[in-house]
C-alpha cells in the first residue's frame, strides 16, 4: 500500500482494478476531487428488457451504442438499485433526501409507510364514494407520488445576481433536475417544520402529498409564491447573461 | 571458454539499459490511459482543476540539455542490440534466430531479478529504436538550402500530410464526378468496424510525425479523415487505416468458472466477490429451489434489511433465474450492506458458468461482474476527515 500511495504521489500509473491515481492530464493543474473508477469508465444499464429485445427491432444508433459498449469498462452496479419493476428512481431520490445521518432502514421504512397511507385513504375514500366518484379516485400511490411532486416543480426560479453591489432577484430558467429537486426539498422541508411534534412523518407526509396531488396545499403555495416574485422581477430579466 | 563468456557477458549487460537513465520515448501506459479516455468519451465532471505554479529554472546542465543521436551512433546500438540479442539466446539455451522481444523481456527478467516497484527502473532490453527518441536528421544541405520544400512553414511533416491527404480526397472526388457524370456511380456505404478501432490520439500522431502539433492542428487532420472515410472509396482504405488504432473490442477478460460435479451428480460452481472490507464466496447449484444460506443461516434471518436482501436477488432476478439456483455462501468481515454487494458478486461471478456468453456481456454491461474499487477514503493531515476541513477561524 506504501508503494501505491508513493506511486499516487507522485502521479504514476497503478495497476490494479481501475484505480485511477495517473499523471495530471494538463500541466499545471491539480486535480482536486476524483474517483476510484477512472474516466473510461460508462454507467451500467440495469434495465432487463434494454438486452432481450430482438435484433431485429434495434435502430442504426441503438445497434452503434450495442457494439460501443462492448469495448468500454463498465462501473459496478450500486447498492440501491436493482432490476426488480419495483425500484423506482424517484422514490429512491426521495429516499435519500429523507434519509439523515445515513440511516437508510429508517428512511425506507419511512417512505413504505408514508405510500401505504396515501393508500389507505385512497381506499377508505374510494370505499366511501359513489359510483360515479370512484371512477376519479386514484389509487395507485406511486401515480400520486409522482403526480404530486410534479404539480410541485416550479417552472421558473430566481437566482441571487451580483450587480452594482447589490444583490437582484433575477429571474432564470430552471433544468429539469433543478426542478425535481426543488420540488422534493419543498416537500420534505414543509413536512419537517409544519408539523405538529407527536405526529408522525409518514401521516404528515402521506397528508401533503395528496393535497398537492390536487394541487393544494402549502407546497402549491410555495411554487406560486415563487412564480408570482418571478413575475414581479421580471424588468431584471435581462441581468442573466446565459 | 572463459574469455568468450566473459565478452558476451559484457555486450549483454551494455545493452541493458536501466529505464530511467534514457528518457524513454513514449511512455504509453501514461498515455494511452490519460490520452485515450479525451479520444473515446467525456471527461469525468467531477474534476474541479485548481492552478498550480511550478518552480522552473534554468539550468545548462549537461544532463538537462537535449542529447542528439547521429545516425551512426543510432545503427551502432542496433548492431550491438542484435549481437547482445543472439548472445542472451546462447545463454538461455535457445535458438538465436527465433528469439523475440518477450523471449528478451523474459531472459532479462530472470537474469536480473528486480524487486524495484517502479517497473520503469527495472532493467529493460529493447531494440534502440523504442529506447532512444526519434530525431530529425538536419533538414537542409551544404548550401543552406532546405530539402522539403514545406521547410518554411515549421511543421514540414504535418503539413505535407495534411496535402496529401487533401489531394487524395480531391481525387476521389474527381473520379466520383466523373462516374456520377456517366451514370455508374453507385451508393455502396460500408461501414466498416469502427467500433474496435479509435483515431490514433494526439500523442501519437506526434510521434509519428516526430513534430509537435497544436491541438487545432491535430482536430484539423482527425476532420479531414473523417471526410475521407465518409466518401468511401477503397483505395484509399490503407491510408486511412494507418492512422485507426485498435481499441480492446470487448472487455470479455471474465474468466468463467469450470464446472463441478459433487457427491449426488449435481453441477456447482464456486466463485469469491469483495467489497469494500468484506470477502464472500459463494457456490451455486444448478438446480435448486431458490434458497440461499449465508453462514449457516438463511438470508431471510442473515440479512433483516429489504434491501440487502434484493441485491442478493438481482443476479437471479436479471437472468430469469429466480427460483432455480440453490446457494451456500461464507461471508466475512465489512458492515451489512458490503457483504451483501460481495455476496451479489460471487453470486454472479458463479452465475456465469451456467449461462451463455451473450448473458454473461449482458450481466458485465450492466455491472454485477465489476467489484467495486470504492473504498473508505483516508483522512489527511491538517484535516478533519477525508474532505471535512477544521472550522475556519478569522483570526
Amino acid at each position: 500500500m506504501a508503494a501505491s500511495s508513493v506511486k499516487a504521489a507522485r502521479g504514476w500509473p497503478v495497476l490494479a482494478l481501475g484505480v485511477r491515481n495517473r499523471l495530471l492530464r494538463l500541466p499545471g493543474l491539480t486535480q482536486v476531487r476524483w474517483s476510484r473508477y477512472g474516466p473510461e469508465y460508462k454507467d451500467p444499464q440495469i434495465d432487463k428488457e434494454y438486452y432481450r429485445k430482438p435484433l431485429a427491432e434495434l435502430t442504426e444508433h441503438e445497434k452503434d451504442d450495442l457494439e460501443l459498449r462492448k469495448t468500454q469498462h463498465i462501473k459496478a452496479a450500486p447498492a440501491t438499485k436493482t432490476s426488480s419493476v419495483f425500484d423506482d428512481p424517484v422514490i429512491s431520490k426521495f429516499t435519500n433526501m429523507i434519509m439523515k445521518g445515513g440511516n437508510k432502514v429508517l428512511a425506507r421504512s419511512l417512505m413504505t409507510q408514508t405510500l401505504e397511507a396515501v393508500k389507505r385513504k385512497q381506499f377508505e375514500k374510494y370505499h366511501a364514494a359513489s359510483a360515479e366518484e370512484r371512477a376519479t379516485i386514484e389509487r395507485n400511490p406511486y401515480t400520486i407520488f409522482h403526480q404530486a411532486l410534479k404539480n410541485c416543480e416550479p417552472v421558473i426560479g430566481l437566482v441571487p445576481i451580483l450587480r452594482g453591489g447589490h444583490f437582484y432577484q433575477v429571474p432564470v430558467p430552471l433544468a429539469d433536475r433543478r426542478r425535481r429537486f426543488l420540488a422534493m426539498k419543498w416537500m420534505i422541508t414543509e413536512c419537517r417544520e409544519k408539523k405538529h411534534r407527536r405526529m408522525l412523518m409518514p401521516e404528515k407526509l402521506s397528508h401533503e402529498l395528496l393535497e398537492a396531488f390536487h394541487n393544494q396545499g402549502p407546497v402549491i403555495k410555495k411554487k406560486h409564491d415563487m412564480h408570482k416574485m418571478a413575475e414581479a422581477n421580471r424588468a431584471l430579466a435581462h441581468y442573466r447573461w446565459w | 571458454m572463459a574469455a568468450p563468456c566473459v565478452s558476451c557477458g559484457a555486450a549483454v549487460f551494455y545493452r541493458i539499459f536501466l529505464g530511467g537513465r534514457v528518457s524513454l520515448a513514449r511512455r504509453q501506459g501514461v498515455w494511452k490511459a490519460a490520452a485515450a479516455e479525451l479520444q473515446i468519451g467525456a471527461g469525468s465532471q467531477i474534476l474541479r482543476l485548481r492552478h498550480t505554479t511550478g518552480v522552473t529554472t534554468k539550468k545548462n546542465v549537461a544532463a538537462l540539455r537535449r542529447e542528439t543521436y547521429t545516425v551512426e551512433f543510432i545503427k551502432k546500438q542496433i548492431e550491438e542490440f542484435n549481437i547482445g540479442k543472439r548472445h542472451l539466446a546462447n545463454m538461455m539455451g535457445e535458438d538465436p534466430e527465433t528469439f523475440t522481444q518477450e523471449d528478451i523481456d523474459r531472459a532479462i527478467a530472470y537474469l536480473f531479478p528486480s524487486g524495484l516497484f517502479e517497473k520503469q527502473a527495472r532493467p529493460i532490453m529493447k531494440h534502440p529504436e523504442q529506447i532512444f527518441p526519434k530525431q530529425r536528421a538536419i533538414q537542409w544541405g551544404e548550401d543552406g538550402r532546405p530539402f522539403h520544400f514545406l521547410f518554411y512553414t515549421g511543421k514540414q511533416s504535418y503539413y505535407s500530410l495534411m496535402h496529401e491527404a487533401y489531394g487524395k480526397l480531391l481525387d476521389i472526388e474527381k473520379r466520383q464526378n466523373q462516374l456520377q457524370a456517366k451514370g455508374l456511380f453507385s451508393e455502396n456505404t460500408k461501414t466498416k468496424d469502427l467500433i474496435g478501432s479509435r483515431w490514433l490520439i494526439k500523442e501519437e500522431l506526434e510521434e509519428m510525425l516526430v513534430e509537435k502539433l497544436s491541438d487545432q492542428d491535430y482536430a484539423q487532420f482527425i476532420r479531414l479523415l473523417e471526410r475521407l472515410l465518409t466518401v468511401q472509396c477503397g483505395a484509399e482504405e490503407e491510408f486511412v487505416q494507418q492512422f485507426r488504432r485498435s481499441v480492446t473490442v470487448q472487455s470479455k477478460k471474465q474468466l468463467i468458472e469450470p464446472l463441478q460435479y459433487d457427491e449426488q451428480g449435481m453441477a456447482f460452481s464456486t466463485s469469491e466477490g469483495r467489497r469494500k472490507s468484506a470477502k464472500a464466496e459463494a457456490i451455486v447449484y444448478e438446480h435448486g429451489s431458490g434458497r440461499i444460506k449465508v453462514n449457516g443461516t438463511d438470508y431471510l434471518l442473515y440479512f433483516p434489511v429489504t434491501q440487502d436482501r434484493e441485491q442478493l436477488m438481482f443476479p437471479f432476478h436479471f437472468l430469469d433465474r429466480l427460483g432455480k439456483h440453490d446457494v451456500t455462501c461464507t461471508v466475512s468481515g465489512g458492515g451489512r450492506s458490503s457483504q451483501a454487494g460481495a455476496i451479489r458478486l460471487a453470486m454472479a461471478k458463479a452465475l456465469c458458468s451456467f449461462v451463455t456468453e451473450e448473458e454473461v456481456e449482458w450481466m458485465r454491461q450492466a455491472g454485477l461482474l465489476t467489484t467495486d474499487p470504492r473504498v473508505k477514503e483516508r483522512k489527511k493531515p491538517g484535516q478533519e476527515g477525508a474532505r471535512r476541513k477544521f472550522t475556519w477561524k478569522k483570526r
